[in-house]
């Protein structure tokens, strides 16, 4: 497989929301606004890559029967030095990723994508495959969001730092009568059903097609 | 034997470089963050202040009122600023009340809290808590969110108000037990 399939088999054909379906959690827990989505990739993406590049050095040192131990360890450090560059320095995207910046550590993505790819294959190819994963994942998570925020409060919230910096559009008609379910955990399911069914139906069509 | 051996060590390795990263990590930002919370406390209070100046510290009554600050205009006690903590629905929320000597509401703030980004988070904004102003003393403060002249909007996050709410109200009875004092 080439350099360039690496990188984007993770934004569609190999996506990992919604044809892996890895890493549910996160996806249904922060989709509740476009910026949560965004910081929640820019983290997962970071954490991604660092977890895979050192997964994919290591892999010859790392005997076979204490992997998933070694993984969780090198995945959860850099987890946490994440949060606390973030706690420290961008204080405002820190209380506004709140407990789902630690949640990235049981992130299924992270430790899947050690366990599938980085563990047998290059430094080169992981790094790839991590950008890759992690663009896919934001993606899928800022289609999610939008969907979700614009029906479900009629704005899509592009920066939420603080109270004196935030980008919002706001929707007219929607704003004002929002569907408010879309926003509560039920429309994350929702949402989610729609899209993977929609996703399914592609692959479908693209297989009935070849 | 051996094997063992080697497979200990080799983890053993893997967390001592993880530990030792995460220590020096922790060293930097450690206190970078104490200066942070410390900044945003005394913001938060100059900005619920409602004018007048801080006076002494004194401690809260170990249920819920970590403590108190009195708020002074020459050296009459006008009323009290309370950090307060309670239950929202992410885990333990931090508050910080500023309330006149009859209990009614100047002002709050919410600090520290896990609230889920987007439903209780929504707290965290001056709306939320301006929805509380002014009541306590004459006017009851509101004890669900049907009390709210629009309860829609802390909808989906009734667990939130529920924790905000009982706060509040529990500083200002709090606020009425020193009696000006």
């Amino acid at each position: 497989m080439s350099h360039t399939k690496e990188l984007t088999k993770g934004i569609f054909r190999e996506n990992p929301v919604f044809i892996i379906m890895l890493g549910m959690c996160p996806t249904l827990g922060v989709t509740t606004q476009v910026f949560n989505a965004i910081g929640m990739g820019a983290g997962v993406i970071f954490v991604l890559l660092c977890s895979n590049i050192l997964i994919s050095l290591l892999r010859k040192v790392i005997p076979d029967s204490i992997r998933i131990p070694a993984y969780i360890v090198i995945i959860a450090s850099f987890v946490t030095i994440v949060e606390m560059v973030m706690h420290a320095y961008v204080p405002a995207v820190y209380s506004a990723l709140g407990v789902y910046l630690p949640l990235i550590v049981v992130n299924c993505i992270i430790l899947g994508r050690a366990e599938a790819f980085a563990n047998k294959n290059t430094v080169l190819d992981s790094a790839l495959d991590a950008i890759g994963m992690g663009i896919g994942f934001t993606l899928s998570l800022c289609l999610i969001a939008a969907i979700r925020e614009i029906l479900g409060a009629g704005q899509i919230t592009l920066i939420n730092l603080s109270e004196s910096a935030r980008v919002i559009i706001t929707l007219p008609g929607l704003s004002s009568s929002p569907i408010r379910v879309m926003t509560l955990a039920a429309g994350a399911l929702l949402v989610m059903g729609y899209l993977k069914a929609f996703f399914n139906w592609m692959g479908d069509r693209k297989a009935g097609r070849a | 034997m051996k094997q063992y051996l080697k497979i200990a060590s080799v983890l053993f390795c893997i967390c001592a470089v993880a530990a030792g990263l995460l220590a020096g990590i922790n060293a930097i930002t450690a206190p970078q963050i104490a200066a942070n919370a410390l900044k945003e406390t005394s913001a938060a209070l100059m900005d619920i202040s409602g004018g007048f100046d801080l006076g002494e510290k004194r401690e809260g009554n170990g249920a819920g009122i970590n403590y108190s600050i009195t708020l002074v205009e020459g050296k009459e006690i006008k009323g009290y600023v309370l950090e307060i903590t309670s239950n929202g629905y992410g885990g333990p929320i931090t508050l910080v009340a500023s309330y006149d000597t009859d209990g009614a509401v100047i002002g709050a703030k919410m600090m520290a809290n896990s609230e889920t980004p987007g439903l209780g988070k929504k707290s965290e904004e001056s709306w939320y808590m301006a929805q509380f102003e002014g009541l306590g003393g004459a006017k009851p403060l509101p004890s669900s969110k049907n009390d709210l002249a629009d309860p829609s909007l802390v909808s989906g996050a009734t667990v939130t108000f529920t924790g905000v709410s009982g706060a509040i109200r529990q500083g200002s009875e709090y606020v009425k037990g020193l009696g000006g004092k």
